[in-house]
């Protein structure tokens, strides 16, 4: 790209040619007011209130529609820019309705702090204002059409990002109005962004719907808890209650984005039905107690079970969305009295490569990259359900690039497939291997003789051929598994075929994880087969086991095994048949309460000071953003009470960041363990019930999404749950 | 010679005589005294007494929970929570409270308030007798406004011109 050289209000400066003047403008800062131009969207320049004086030329021009060219004086402040963007202003103020007392949107209005620039305090306009139908969106978008100014923004958010032509313009002049042109709710999974580009109150937050002004909010940074990317947001608050929670921007991870699932659970903590103090089940009747009470019966009991049968009958299980601090503290605590049965992976089926690959869970590259991939493999990725904002990434790629998939369920894509694969669940290691065949007949020097041998017998098709190809030519390519491949009954088997085929096509390769920590939890060692940092351990039970077996006593912390595992049925009736079921829980709903015996509160999500690593490894920390209600405590603080109350060493933290601090530096000390994979046992053939489970539904993934009403209002909230188990038609 | 005049000043009562002088002064003036609670002097249309929530003809209420008022209030006095109502889903609030301890009568929020809701009325002697009653409910503060809606509007009307 070649350079220009121009001048902005004086400033010289260099510009890649191509470039608009706003984006040179925006870059040192100059202001420049503007309503339809957005820098990840494309140039529309149907506001034109971006207009500035350009050197020769007579009339005013749009800067977000203007390329910069070579020795080109740009004014944004002479009476001919300022005239411009006034007399446009005037344009917008016709129809706008002066309403600002009663929108959401008031006092972080663009229209109305520009319109204290350059509007006049006077109406000319004597005639009857147009009135427009507000449209009903769904439970997650608030409309009032009349405010709109028709910037298109929210237009082009679906057709250019999402992918989903979802909002379009009908009518010409005075009589456009954006809509949805059949009367339905929006239902992409990333549509509530359109609320924060609308410029105008047009399109408000239906959950906060007139619940406080802007200048009432308090905002904290955080990160949200509902899928592994660990997108970036600001927490808005009035004193505890959570109003709202927006994009941070991070454009290494959620860009300006946020998906609704991240945007609007928040709901869960102020409108569901709380654990206030700690609880103890007595005769079958729940009793409130003090912390103290309530810690010590958990000691009691836990002495007595863990004692009598060596911490063979006790079992810990850790949601997906607890802090890395509250993973590692609870299996320091829990090996610390002599039990090893420690798991978070309630939805896992083959626990054969425990021990083997990564400690880090996850991708090995950054996620940026894949905005660029020439090639992408997807495998058994339900994107837009898992992590809509990959799916976004994964799009943008496909302008350039190839996208190719094996999946074994009818996927909703928001972008098109060169090469798509649709085989039944439990064919999917076969199908995956028939590409791994087919990549080592083109690139042969790579596999090792055992593992040609097991793949002896494989056949690839054409298109087989054809994904492995796309992967060997292109030099950005990558294999992105979905959540599914960790469920899948032969899981060590599909990860060792794509770590192998991308060994052979060079190729970047990741897997995502449900919920916002498994990374975390990993690390932390909340796994039966390694303590933190990839450390040794004694053997203990795994999730499966613990569920499957019964145990005398479970331990849960934020997690609900019975709608969360994939051993629901089971589970329930263990967890209703222990003798003891203890429960570290932030919600007093659900099930919990019918089969616990003791449940303690802990401080939910945004409540409590923590880190989460994502899928590529970024530890990110955050404060809490409000306090818990009632008696409830950060989860960290009562294991650490817990572990005291037994008189275990090193436990005297003082605050989250010791904790986390102390794991870190045992991760940094030894690094990222990488044990290879071995050569699976050869393929056996898995029945089509142990394949064809089911996922969990998008809104489904964890306590606290359940909760969040107005996400279970939406139409996704009904695709619970995705049946994996597909009838071929053909 | 200073001390000679003092002397006789003092012998003479002459500052007794002089204060004498007013008062005799005054004994013969008209009497503005006025005798409260059955006598009230006269106020401006633009007084600042309790708080009232004024409601339009029909009976609805005139706020729309914009929270000027409470922005605006340089004492923290006012309190507001909003939401859509139930029967309408039209933004009303939910909680509106005036602490009248805290409120020092600037009249803030009468100006901010673009409906023309939350006014100060005439009335400036009421008394508390129990604790917590300085707390202004929106009912209360509804309940004023209808009781005296025809002098506030009155009081509106006349000031219209200068505002």
């Amino acid at each position: 790209m070649g350079k220009v050289h121009l001048e902005i209000d004086g400033n010289k400066l260099e510009a890649e040619v191509g470039s608009m003047i706003i984006e040179v403008a925006d870059k040192v800062g100059i202001d420049i007011p503007r309503f339809c131009y957005h820098k990840k969207l494309s140039v529309a320049a149907n506001c034109r209130m971006c207009m500035v004086d350009v050197s020769n030329i007579p009339k005013a021009v749009p800067a977000c529609a203007t390329p910069v060219a070579e020795g080109m004086i740009i004014q944004t402040k002479t009476p001919k820019a300022i005239d411009a963007q006034k007399s446009v202003m005037e344009f917008l103020l016709i129809n706008h309705p002066l309403d600002c007392p009663v929108c959401d949107q008031g006092g972080e209005c663009e229209l109305q702090d520009l319109s204290v620039g350059y509007g006049e305090d006077i109406s000319r306009f004597t005639e009857g204002k147009r009135v427009v139908e507000d449209k009903n969106l769904g439970p997650l978008i608030a409309t009032d059409m009349t405010r709109c100014i028709h910037c298109t923004r929210c237009v082009r958010f679906g057709q250019e990002v999402v992918g989903i032509r979802e909002m379009g313009a009908t009518g010409r002049g005075e009589h456009v109005e954006i809509g949805t042109y059949i009367e339905g709710a929006i239902e992409s999974e990333v549509s509530a962004n359109i609320i924060d580009l609308c410029p105008v109150g047009a399109l408000t937050a239906k959950p906060s719907l007139f619940k406080a002004r802007a200048w009432e909010l308090r905002q904290s940074a955080s990160i949200a808890a509902h899928d592994c990317l660990g997108s970036n947001v600001y927490v808005h608050h009035r004193g505890r209650e959570i109003i709202r929670v927006v994009p941070r921007e991070n454009e290494s991870i959620n860009e300006v984005w946020l998906s609704d699932r991240d945007r609007f659970s928040y709901q869960a903590l102020t409108d569901s039905e709380r654990l206030l103090k700690p609880r103890i089940k007595q005769n079958g009747e729940w009793q409130d107690t003090e912390w103290e009470t309530a810690l010590n019966a958990v000691v009691s009991e836990m002495k007595r079970i863990i004692g009598a049968s060596n911490g063979e009958d006790f079992g810990v299980l850790v949601g997906n969305n607890i802090t890395t601090e509250e993973s590692y503290l609870a299996q320091k605590f829990i090996r610390g009295v002599g039990c090893n049965n420690i798991d978070f992976r309630v939805r896992r089926r083959d626990f054969s490569g425990d021990g083997r690959g990564s400690v880090r869970s996850g991708f090995n590259f950054p996620m940026e990259k894949i905005d660029h991939m020439d090639a992408t493999l997807l495998i058994a990725a339900d994107l837009r359900h898992e992590q809509p904002l990959t799916s976004l990434r994964v799009r943008k790629s496909t302008g350039f690039g190839k996208v190719m998939a094996i999946n074994p369920f009818d996927g909703e894509y928001n972008f098109r497939l060169t090469q798509e694969l649709q085989p039944e669940a439990k064919m999917l290691a076969q199908e995956f291997a028939a590409v791994l065949v087919a990549a080592d007949a083109i690139n042969p020097d790579v596999l090792s003789a055992e593992a040609k041998e097991w793949l002896n017998g494989i056949e690839a098709n054409d298109t087989h051929q054809q994904i492995a190809k796309n992967l060997v030519d292109n030099e950005a390519s990558c294999i992105l598994m979905g959540v599914y491949v960790q469920e899948h009954p032969q899981a060590e088997i599909i990860n060792w075929l794509a770590e192998s085929l991308a060994s052979v096509t060079q190729s970047d390769w990741g897997y995502m994880t449900l919920g916002c920590n498994a990374a975390g939890n990993k690390i932390a060692g909340a796994v039966p087969m390694q303590s933190a940092a990839g450390g040794k351990s004694e053997p203990g039970k795994n999730a499966k086991q613990m569920l499957t077996s019964g145990l005398k006593s479970y331990f849960l912390i934020n997690c609900e095994p019975d709608v969360e595992s994939v051993w629901s049925k089971q589970a329930l009736q263990n967890l209703q048949n222990a003798e003891c079921v203890i429960a570290l829980t932030p919600f007093a709903d659900g099930r919990v309460p019918e089969y616990a015996d003791i449940m303690l509160p802990i401080a939910g999500c945004y409540e409590t000071s923590g880190t989460y690593i994502n899928v590529e490894g970024k530890w990110q920390s955050f404060a809490a953003s409000v306090s818990a209600p009632g008696d409830a405590r950060p989860g960290w603080k009562v294991l650490r009470v817990l572990a005291n109350l037994f008189e275990l060493s090193g436990f005297d933290y003082e605050s989250s960041k010791q904790v986390i601090d102390e794991l870190h530096e045992k991760f940094e000390a030894v690094g990222d363990i990488r044990v290879a994979r071995k050569v699976p046992p050869p393929l056996m053939q898995v029945s089509e019930q142990e394949a064809s489970r089911e996922c969990l539904g998008l809104y489904m993934v964890d306590p606290m999404v359940r909760r969040a009403k107005a996400l279970q209002q939406t139409p996704k909230a009904s695709t619970h749950p995705i049946s994996i188990s597909r009838v071929k038609t053909i | 010679m200073k001390t000679v005049k003092q002397f006789l000043n003092s012998f003479l009562l002459v500052e007794l005589l002089k204060g004498l002088r007013v008062t005799w002064a005054n004994m013969f003036r008209r009497k503005v005294t006025v005798q409260f609670p059955e006598e009230r002097t006269p106020q401006s249309p633009r007084f600042r007494g309790l708080h009232a929530l004024r409601s339009y003809p029909n009976g609805e209420e005139r706020c729309i929970a914009c929270k000027l008022c409470e922005a605006v209030c340089p004492a923290s006095a006012i309190t507001i929570e909003a939401g859509p109502r139930e029967k309408d889903g039209s933004r009303r609030t939910t909680k509106y409270e005036i602490d009248l301890f805290k409120c020092i009568f600037c009249g803030f929020c009468e100006e901010s308030c673009p409906v023309d809701s939350i006014v100060e009325t005439r009335i400036f002697d009421y008394h508390f007798e129990n604790r917590g009653e300085h707390i202004m409910t929106k009912e209360m503060l509804l309940e004023v406004g209808r009781l005296n809606e025809e002098q506030i509007a009155a009081d509106r009307e006349a000031d219209a011109k200068y505002r």
